[in-house]
């Protein structure tokens, strides 16, 4: 068991390490124009308050968080969310198929462990590589946005929306391991991550032009409003629920799947 | 011509996959914008008044009310859904002898590299083209249907032409990335990471316009749907631009394949 967390740990290593830095660097490029958003902000702020509200909403920008230090950390998140969630998403996706794919399923499965005990194994592993990234990410960034974006964020509000990334990579981590507990060979794991992140993104994207709030209860990317998270300084309960009841299902349906299934070892 | 014969067969299955994904997208989208349209005010005047407001949110100039407005921003995700099939289907089709330990067989064959290589680019490019023909005729069917003014099908035609060279430019970045790459696994996640960096930086620049000489770094930037649809011509520095980088990587591909020690 411990074996085999320490295993995965060590093959995740590389890729956690690789994707913390992209986030964090990419974070920092995205905050580094803060300030030059911020002095276009006031004459946008001002032609912006002529307007009808169905202009606005053709933006998704709501006028009271706009230019504000965590106005533009709001829409800088949903950019690093996406990123994000492709990590989580290939973790999932990956660490499970791997060891049919590499034929190696064959020389697990022989040791004197249980398969549930092999899943456990990898979830944890998985679950700790997604929050390494995360306590990395969450140190970094108000140092950089203090730096950079040469402003300070309430740092309430900061985490308040920083936790949802690390929610979003669970939901993906979450499906991404069902995938794989499920699918008997995954060829391609990023041709599967990618179209799934994307689609989920792009349902949600097209969804806040129209102002279309159904979607909300689809895609993981609309759980977590951040406007509502800036003016509220809390979630909104129904979507938290969702969030955790799907995160629970794909997991206990991926141990349900796996115990039984027949593993190819060819 | 039996190396591209099999290659096709063996895509059949995922080409199909992404043409039905690929339908799908359009015809969601589009439907999305028949909500959009009944509900829409005429943001057009104001879109217009304002490019600078409009610009730095990305939307420069483009009325979303109508029927190929509202297209031009599905376009973006068009462009990235075959960007990400061609840079996998690019990296895949390589590298998946060494992956798959079948190469040493393949070139026990009476073929030569070079010739192993153009087989397959080309089973790759009747994929990019089914592919983009299959989003052509769902995107003329779809945004037609909802279309109100003057014929959009020229214009789709001229964006279908953009989406080629798109699909071309990461299709030879994935074929790059196996053809130098000693470790065949790292092919898909290289080509797959420059994507994603491309596809990032290009949302940056919609944010900012500090950098403007950035643009050409990402194949995003080169045939955004607004512009060929406000201009109705896609400009040729990028059409150039788009050549230059399908040829430096097949070129590096092809002789860095010819000459390294294949990993078996």
């Amino acid at each position: 068991m411990m074996n085999m967390l320490i295993h995965e740990l060590r093959q995740n290593q590389k890729a956690t390490i690789i994707w913390t830095l992209s986030l964090v660097a990419g974070a920092a490029l995205y905050l580094s124009i803060f300030p030059a958003f911020v002095t276009e902000a006031d004459t946008l702020r001002k032609m912006l308050e002529g307007f009808p509200p169905t202009f606005r909403k053709a933006f998704g920008v709501t006028l009271e968080s706009f230019a504000t230090v965590a106005g533009f950390y709001s829409m800088i998140l949903s950019y690093i969310m996406l990123a994000g969630s492709i990590q989580a998403m290939n973790l999932g996706t990956s660490i499970v198929s791997k060891e049919e794919r590499g034929k190696t399923a064959e020389f697990l499965l022989t040791k004197p462990v249980r398969r549930s005990q092999i899943l456990t194994a990898k979830l944890l592993a998985a679950f700790i590589s997604l929050l390494v990234t995360n306590v990395v990410y969450l140190v970094a960034v108000p140092l950089i946005i203090n730096a950079m974006a040469g402003a300070i964020i309430d740092i309430k509000t900061f985490l308040l929306l920083s936790f949802t990334l690390f929610f979003v990579q669970l939901f993906f981590l979450g499906l991404g391991f069902l995938v794989s507990a499920w699918a008997s060979r995954i060829r391609s794991v990023l041709a599967v991550s990618l179209t799934t992140v994307f689609g989920f993104y792009i349902a949600g994207a097209l969804d806040s032009i129209i102002g279309n709030t159904a979607i909300r209860y689809l895609t993981p990317f609309k759980y977590f409003d951040f406007a509502y998270i800036v003016k509220n300084s809390s979630y909104e309960l129904q979507f938290v629920l969702i969030e955790v009841i799907v995160v629970i299902l794909t997991i206990i349906t991926s141990y349900y799947v796996y115990v039984k299934r027949d593993i190819r070892s060819t | 011509m039996n190396i591209v014969l099999r290659e096709l067969k063996a895509h059949r299955k995922s080409l199909i996959a992404w043409s039905v994904g690929m339908v799908f997208l359009i015809l969601a989208g589009m439907t999305k914008y028949s909500g959009f349209a009944n509900s829409g005010q005429s943001a057009n005047d104001l879109f217009k008044g304002l490019p600078g407001l409009a610009a730095a949110f990305g939307i420069e100039s483009v009325d979303l009310t109508q029927a190929i407005g509202f297209y031009s921003v599905l376009f973006l995700y068009i462009l990235v859904m075959t960007a990400i099939h061609g840079s996998l289907l690019g990296a895949e089709i390589i590298s998946k002898e060494e992956q798959e330990k079948t190469a040493e067989f393949l070139f026990s064959k009476p073929v030569t590299r070079t010739q192993v290589v153009t087989s397959k680019l080309f089973a790759a490019l009747v994929n990019l083209l089914a592919l983009n023909l299959v989003t052509l005729v769902a995107s003329v069917i779809m945004v037609g249907a909802y279309n109100t003014g003057e014929s959009v099908t020229p214009v789709i035609l001229l964006l279908m032409v953009g989406l080629f060279f798109v699909q071309l430019i990461f299709l030879s970045i994935g074929i790059a990335a196996a053809g130098i790459s000693k470790k065949p696994k790292l092919a898909a996640p290289v080509a797959t990471g420059l994507l994603l960096a491309a596809f990032f930086l290009s949302l940056w620049l919609d944010i900012t316009k500090k950098y403007p000489g950035l643009k050409y770094l990402t194949p995003f930037k080169y045939f955004e749907g607004r512009v060929i649809i406000n201009h109705n011509s896609l400009d040729p520095l990028y059409v150039a631009i788009s050549l230059g980088i399908v040829a430096v990587m097949l070129l590096a591909a092809y002789l860095r394949y010819n000459s390294r020690d294949l990993s078996v």
